[in-house]
Parts: C-alpha cells; sequence; structure tokens
C-alpha cells in the first residue's frame, strides 16, 4: 500500500494539470503573410539581449561597454531579471516583463548582468562584458542569410507594424519573427559599482513587451533564396509608453534552435 | 514552412551527442569489425577471459545493392552499396558488467530513415547487478509491466532504438517486493531527445510477501509505475491566429496492474491512465489518455485457450511532442492480433493505432492425440485463432488547443479483423504439413490518414509449408501460398497503386544441406489486378555461430511490422547478403 501512495504521490509531484479555458494563451499580435519587397539595402545586423536589474551594481558597467558599440546594426534588448537584483526600489517602476521573464528563464540567467548575441544559448557575456565588442564585431561579418526591414504607422497609441523580408541565401528550416517593444530614457533608481544609488539612472533599450508570442509567429515562406515575404500586424502600445522614447525590434529566428539569423528595429512613432 | 515536423526533422543540423565517429573513427571502426569477424569465426571459443572477467559479442552485417525497376516501383540507389552494421561487445566481471554497441549505417538499407547515416558508439553502459541491489550507469532497456506506460526497445528490423540514456536502479529490499526508478534522455539517432523522461515502478509478489498465501494456489503478484516527462515550452499555434497552446511541460502517466492465478487459469489485468499531452499526431488536443488490457488463459497438457481485451483511448506518449511516426516513444502498446510469419499473412500487417483503438483476440490450441480418429500414428495439432479491432466511437468536439474529442460508448470504424486455422500433422517419421487458412479484413487508415475513406480489403488466404527430411544431412521444405483479395491495381489512381494489390500465388523450395549450407528459391506472381513478379534466390552457410547469406531478388514495397510497429519498406531489385556472428 505503501509503495502504491509512493507511485501516486509521484504522480501528483510530475504531472501539469491545465484547466479547461486555459488550454490556450493570449499568442500576441497575429502576423499576416504575402509576398514582399524589401525596402532598405540588405545588412546583417547583430541581436543583444542584456539581462539587467536596478539592485545590480555591475550593471552599468555592461551599458558603458555596450555605450561604446555606435553601430545602428547592433539591436540591444536589456530584459529586467524577474528576481534578486532586478527587483525594483520600493516605489519605482516594475519593468519586469511576462516575456522578459520567459527569455530569462530559457537561458536559465542566475547572475546579472549577463548578455547574449543572436540568442546563442551556449555563450554567455557577464561582468563589464569587454568582450563582447570584438563578438559583435564577428557577428556582423556573418554571411548574411536573410535581410529585413521594419516599418510602423501609429495613430496615438494603435501602430501597424510593416516587416519586409528576404531570403539571401536558401533556408529551408522553419523559422519564426518575434517583435517585441523597447523604450529609452526612463529615468529611476540604479545601483552603482561603488555602492551609491544614482536616483535619475538613465535606462536605454527597456523590453517593456513582447509584441508577437513570446518565441514568435511562424513564418509562412519556402525558404528559396530571393524569396521575398512582408508580414503585417497591429498592436496597441498601453498608455504607460512613451511613444517618442520607444522602438519597435523584431528578429527572425530559427525556431528549433531559436537563435537569431537577423534583426532590425524602427521608431513607434511615425517619422515625418 | 508550417509543418511541425520540420520541428524534429531540423534536428538534425543540432549538436550531435558527441559520439559519433570522424572519418579517421570510421575507419578504425571497419576494421574493428572485421577484426572482430575474424577472431570469432576462426576460434572456437566462446568467452575470452580478459581482466578476471569475460569477453562476449555479436556482430551482424547487412548490406543491400539495388537497381531501378519501374514495374515494382524500385529506385536506383546512388551509392551502389548500403550496409548496415553492429556489434556489440560485452565485458561482465562477477556482479561487474560493461557494455558497447558500435553502430554503422553508410548508408542506411532502403526504408531506413535517413537520420541513421553515420558510424559511431551508440549504445555504452555499466552495471552493478545483485540480487537485492542494481545500478546502471549509461544506455538501458527497461519495461514497466506490459509496457503502456514505459518500454523502452530496440528492433534492429524496425530501425527502432529509443533506449534510454541516464541511470536506472532497482532494490529488493524484501523477497517479493522490486522497486525501480529511472531518469533518462531517450536516443534520436545519433542524438539525445530533449525530453526527460523519470519514472518509478513497484512489484510486490504477494504469494512471497504474506506468509498465509505461499503454499497458496492462489498466486497474486500487483504493481504499479509512474513515469513523467518533460519538454521545455514551445510555440504550438492554436486554430486561433492569436493564441498558442499552454503546454502542460510535465506530462505524467500512471499504471496498475495484477498477474492473478489459480490452477490452470491465469488473468493478467493493466489499466494505464495518462495526463493531458498535446502532440503532432492526436493534433494537439487535451484529452486525457487510458488503456486497458485483459489476457485470460487456460492451459492443460494438449490444450490452451485465451482471450484479450484491449481499449486504448489517446496513449500514444512521446518525449518528443511535435515528432511523428514510430521514434522516440516513451510507452509501447501490444498488438493484440496474431504476429503472422507466413509472407502473405503479414502483407496487410496491423499496426496499432495509439490514438484510439478497441478489440479482442481469441485463440485455441488443441492437440489431437496419437491413435485417435484425428490425431492418427504421430497427433495433429490444430491452432484457431480470431481477432477483431475497431476504432473508438468518438464525436470531435474541435481541433488543436482543445479537448478535442468525447468518447461514446459504442464501437468506432472497423480496423481489422481475421480468423486463421492452422492445423499440423505429421505424416510419416520424415514429412511433416502445415496447411492454414485465414480470412482478413483491413482497413487502409491504419496505415495513416492519408488512406481515410477508402473501403475496406477482404483477403482469404491459403497455405501448405511440407517438410521432408530426405536423410540425416538433406531435408527440403515446400510452401505454396495463395491469397485473393478485392483489392485492385490502378497507377491512375493514387488510392490504388498499391503494388500489394490483387490475387496472390507464391511458391517455395528450401534444400538444406547438411548441417551447413542451404538453398532457397520462391516466386510471388499476382495472377489478377496485381503488378508485378518478385522472386528471390538465397544461399546460406552457417559454420558455429558464423552464418552468411546471400540473396538476389525482388522485394515487395509495403509494410514490416513486429508487434503493431511497422516501418515502410520500399521496393528493391538486386542483391543483398548478411552476415552474423558472436563470440
Amino acid at each position: 500500500m505503501g509503495l502504491i501512495g509512493f507511485v501516486g504521490l509521484m504522480g501528483l509531484c510530475g504531472c501539469d494539470k491545465i484547466e479547461e479555458g486555459e488550454y490556450t494563451v493570449y499568442d500576441g499580435a497575429a502576423v499576416t503573410w504575402t509576398s514582399g519587397t524589401l525596402t532598405e539595402t540588405p545588412v546583417q545586423r547583430v541581436f543583444v539581449e542584456k539581462f539587467t536589474g536596478p539592485k545590480c551594481s555591475n550593471c552599468p558597467l555592461a551599458d558603458e561597454t555596450l555605450a561604446t558599440i555606435n553601430d545602428e546594426r547592433v539591436v540591444i534588448v536589456s530584459i529586467n531579471h524577474p528576481t534578486g537584483q532586478g527587483l525594483p526600489f520600493p516605489g519605482e517602476p516594475d519593468l519586469r516583463t511576462e516575456g522578459g521573464n520567459k527569455w530569462d528563464a530559457w537561458y536559465g540567467i542566475n547572475a546579472i548582468p549577463s548578455a547574449f548575441i543572436n540568442r546563442e544559448k551556449s555563450v554567455r557575456y557577464q561582468g563589464s562584458m569587454t568582450n563582447i565588442v570584438s563578438a559583435i564585431n564577428q557577428a556582423l561579418n556573418k554571411p548574411l542569410i536573410l535581410a529585413l526591414d521594419v516599418h510602423a504607422e501609429n495613430e496615438l497609441t494603435d501602430v501597424h507594424v510593416t516587416v519586409n523580408l528576404k531570403f539571401i541565401q536558401r533556408y529551408t528550416k522553419p523559422i519564426t519573427l518575434t517583435a517585441a517593444l523597447i523604450e529609452d530614457s526612463l529615468a529611476y533608481k540604479q545601483l552603482l559599482p561603488d555602492g551609491n544609488i544614482d536616483e535619475q539612472y538613465m535606462h536605454n533599450h527597456m523590453l517593456r513587451k513582447v509584441i508577437t508570442g513570446f518565441w514568435g509567429s511562424e513564418i509562412d515562406c519556402t525558404g528559396n533564396a530571393d524569396e521575398s515575404r512582408q508580414g503585417t500586424f497591429d498592436f496597441n502600445v498601453g498608455e504607460d509608453i512613451h511613444l517618442e522614447n520607444s522602438h519597435i525590434v523584431v528578429f527572425v529566428s530559427d525556431k528549433a534552435s531559436r537563435s537569431v539569423i537577423n534583426c532590425a528595429s524602427c521608431r513607434v512613432m511615425n517619422e515625418e | 514552412m508550417k509543418n511541425i515536423q520540420k520541428t524534429a526533422a531540423g534536428s538534425r543540423d543540432r549538436v550531435a551527442n558527441g559520439y559519433r565517429l570522424s572519418a579517421i573513427g570510421y575507419r578504425l571502426f571497419c576494421v574493428g569489425l572485421i577484426f572482430i569477424f575474424q577472431f570469432s569465426f576462426f576460434s572456437p571459443t566462446k568467452a575470452q577471459g580478459i581482466l578476471g572477467g569475460h569477453v562476449t559479442g555479436n556482430v551482424q552485417l547487412d548490406g543491400q545493392m539495388s537497381h531501378a525497376d519501374s514495374v515494382i516501383g524500385a529506385d536506383d540507389v546512388p551509392e551502389k552499396l548500403l550496409m548496415n552494421a553492429r556489434a556489440d561487445i560485452l565485458y561482465s566481471n562477477g556482479d561487474f558488467n560493461a557494455g558497447l554497441r558500435l553502430e554503422m549505417y553508410q548508408n542506411p538499407l532502403l526504408g531506413f530513415d535517413a537520420q541513421w547515416k553515420g558510424s559511431g558508439v551508440a549504445n555504452y553502459y555499466v552495471s552493478y547487478k545483485t540480487e537485492k541491489f542494481g545500478i546502471t550507469a549509461g544506455h538501458f532497456y527497461e519495461q514497466f509491466g506490459s509496457g503502456m506506460i514505459l518500454r523502452t526497445y530496440e528492433d534492429r528490423y524496425l530501425g527502432l532504438d529509443n533506449a534510454l540514456f541516464g541511470v536506472n536502479v532497482y532494490v529488493r529490499p524484501v523477497e517479493g517486493v522490486t522497486i525501480k526508478a529511472l531518469a533518462g534522455r531517450q536516443r534520436y539517432y545519433w542524438e539525445m531527445a530533449e525530453g526527460l523522461v523519470r519514472g518509478v515502478d513497484g512489484e510486490v509478489n504477494l504469494n512471497s510477501v504474506l506468509s498465509f498465501m505461499k503454499e497458496s494456489k492462489f498466486r497474486a503478484t500487483l504493481g504499479a509505475g509512474f513515469v513523467s516527462k518533460y519538454e521545455e515550452d514551445e510555440l504550438i499555434p492554436s486554430e486561433d491566429p492569436t493564441m498558442r497552446l499552454n503546454l502542460p511541460l510535465n506530462v505524467g502517466a500512471a499504471s496498475f496492474r495484477a498477474d492473478l492465478g489459480y490452477g490452470n487459469w491465469s488473468l493478467q489485468a493493466e489499466y494505464a491512465h495518462k495526463g493531458q499531452d498535446p502532440w503532432i499526431d492526436n493534433k494537439y488536443v487535451y484529452h486525457e489518455g487510458n488503456a486497458l488490457l485483459l489476457n485470460l488463459n487456460y492451459s492443460q497438457r494438449g490444450f490452451s485457450a485465451g482471450i484479450q481485451a484491449k481499449r486504448i483511448d489517446n496513449m500514444g506518449y512521446k518525449s518528443m511532442r511535435s515528432l511523428s511516426g514510430e521514434m522516440l516513444y516513451i510507452n509501447y502498446l501490444p498488438a493484440i492480433t496474431k504476429n503472422h510469419t507466413y509472407a502473405f499473412l503479414t502483407m496487410y500487417p496491423y499496426a496499432t493505432q495509439v490514438n484510439g483503438e478497441q478489440g479482442l483476440q481469441a485463440d485455441v490450441m488443441y492437440k489431437f492425440k496419437k491413435g485417435t480418429l484425428l490425431g492418427g500414428e504421430y497427433g495433429t495439432d490444430l491452432h484457431l485463432n480470431g481477432s477483431l479491432v475497431a476504432g473508438l466511437d468518438t464525436t470531435i468536439t474541435g481541433g488543436a488547443g482543445t479537448e478535442g474529442y468525447t468518447v461514446n460508448g459504442g464501437l468506432g470504424e472497423t480496423l481489422y479483423g481475421d480468423v486463421s486455422l492452422e492445423i499440423a500433422k505429421k505424416l510419416s517419421k520424415a514429412v511433416k504439413l502445415t496447411v492454414t487458412y485465414a480470412y482478413q479484413v483491413f482497413n487502409p487508415v491504419v496505415e495513416g490518414e492519408g488512406h481515410k475513406g477508402l473501403p475496406l480489403i477482404h483477403n482469404h488466404v491459403a497455405i501448405a509449408d511440407l517438410s521432408w527430411k530426405l536423410n540425416k544431412k538433406h531435408s527440403l521444405r515446400f510452401e505454396a501460398e495463395w491469397l485473393c483479395s478485392d483489392s485492385y491495381y490502378d497507377e491512375s489512381d493514387d488510392h490504388h497503386s498499391d503494388r500489394r494489390a490483387g490475387d496472390w500465388l507464391m511458391g517455395l523450395v528450401e534444400w538444406n544441406i547438411g548441417t551447413h549450407w542451404f538453398i532457397s528459391l520462391s516466386d510471388q506472381v499476382p495472377y489478377n489486378d496485381g503488378i508485378g513478379n518478385y522472386y528471390n534466390l538465397s544461399v546460406g552457410y552457417t559454420h558455429g555461430a558464423t552464418r552468411f547469406q546471400l540473396g538476389y531478388g525482388k522485394q515487395r514495397e509495403g509494410l514490416l511490422c513486429i508487434g503493431g510497429i511497422c516501418r515502410q519498406v520500399p521496393a528493391s531489385n538486386g542483391l543483398t547478403f548478411s552476415l552474423t556472428t558472436s563470440f
């Protein structure tokens, strides 16, 4: 009887139960795919995810290093770590996001600052990240597989996004498009390396929202060289976001490995 | 690019498990195989003493050459020669054992998935086993009960190997009680699946544990097991494009079983239940799974009878939810149809339907004694078997991301049925005749959803098998088979371009020469509404534990099924050879 009880206990521990009505979850904006045309010169960009937190004294060092990279081809997203040094100071805004928490968990982040290039899980950059600069340059020089550009039009907080992509080389494995909203110039408290707190530290590239599903929306394409596709989707920015400081970041990933193939960004507000 | 299956196929490009061989390793592997073969061929010793222990092993090598034949649908083989090879090397020293298996698919035989291509050490383990305790680290095979929640096994002919790589432990704290626990990941061709498999199983023999039952005629063994698999979250779209599936990352399955006996009677019963497990072949629905297997038998000298019942509802259980096909099953759902061996009886084989089926099988064997009217001078064996499998009666309630369906009480469509009567009689000291008649009903949908809606196929099969021992050194075997089917061949119609179609005749002659040589010649010919002519000539030589066989002929395309698990075999036309040896 004890044996059956033990097996029953294991059963309770080792089985997830999804309640009826929760079998599906919101997966972000629905992307519609049609044939399209690339509107910008094909370029290889690099996607950098930096995990940070307001109570992380070394995080400003990583910010300094990344700030030295003055290259538009480098697309940076700062993700607030969900626990420990990522917790907000009392009374401060909470910049943790559901999407950021998912990505953090996937990487298994246990120390910040940490950064990854093109979602290559096996290579992690930590601390002041002085060696990340050369790695970014190497990634920028890789042969271009797929080029993409992104454009946004907004009417108040409603945004219509158009993504154009073109296969430069054949790539037939399933790929996904992920879109995220990031915000610059967020001034709030940050612990500094000397132990002091900067009350108005300027946080840039902060992830505010994953617009599509957390792991992207599958791209409807064949993957043959020279194929061009256009994806469009709509979303609402929300009231607590400063449109003038916000960007949309999009990146195309291999569905299985999640490695980023290329990325792009644009301002949310109409540029004219 | 929408095909979810590509997730699995794409995994070929992921980082390999690290045991596939480099070019140099491949050459060493080939040399090693040849060395092992020569060593065993010329040495009469069965086990080699090394470091106080013993080394044993076996080697198998299968080769194939095939060229195009448009009539039977065989394609040219660009490599000219295909080869599967394997060598198992086992070391044992007291309670300690270690083993490794080298495998080579350069390139895989026709019908084997191209992902097998490669060579290297595919399996290795060390183990320490005593009566009370045992532990295995590395690759291992395990089964809980009948396997409905866990069975890892390999079948070289099906091209299947779902070994777990991890740790497997058992303890027997008191006589009659066995507890097993394991954790690991499954082999996926030359890689490891991402999914993590954990399990515990316990079994109690009441006759050993309870003193008042020690001398009882009533025999009882009870068992229970639990398995859990963990997979990372992934993007599975629901029918609503703005929604994705909220996947259960840990999927559990539990089973309870009883093995009871009294006198000549025995009853095995097992019930299994699986939690929500949306995966590709159940169309990502959240309906929970269950299965029931009952097996009642009676046997006495000269007579045995058994009845088996099985009901499966959504019990496919894999460690990779986005993978279709036969790889990476954690569990095994036994077939309850007779495992036929004659060619025409296996032409339309039954494949277990993991999404849902229910069936019955009855089996009776009777021996008419010597000296009776029907037994004659040497006795007569009679074997009657019948089985019927039907689908579940379901009502569809939704697609991906829903409960999926409800199950009603009735029978679904007929999937398979057969009745066979086999009579075996020794006619004289030298001649034995076996005749078989079978009637089959086969629903093509069991070979895949693409065959849904096709009419049932009805077959009559008659077989005569005669063995004749000419003298102490020579014997002959003759086999004649006849298949009458209402299927027909029509190349212009996709649904009827199956080259099994039509009525068939087959003849086989086999000559065993002494203890070393045999020659076999056979031909299968459709004579009505069919296509092709499948002749085969085989020559074999056996010396001790070594056997070599060379064949030339044509192989019909079709399904090869073993225990309800099937592999598609394409047509081929050419030379085959095989070599097996052990030492």
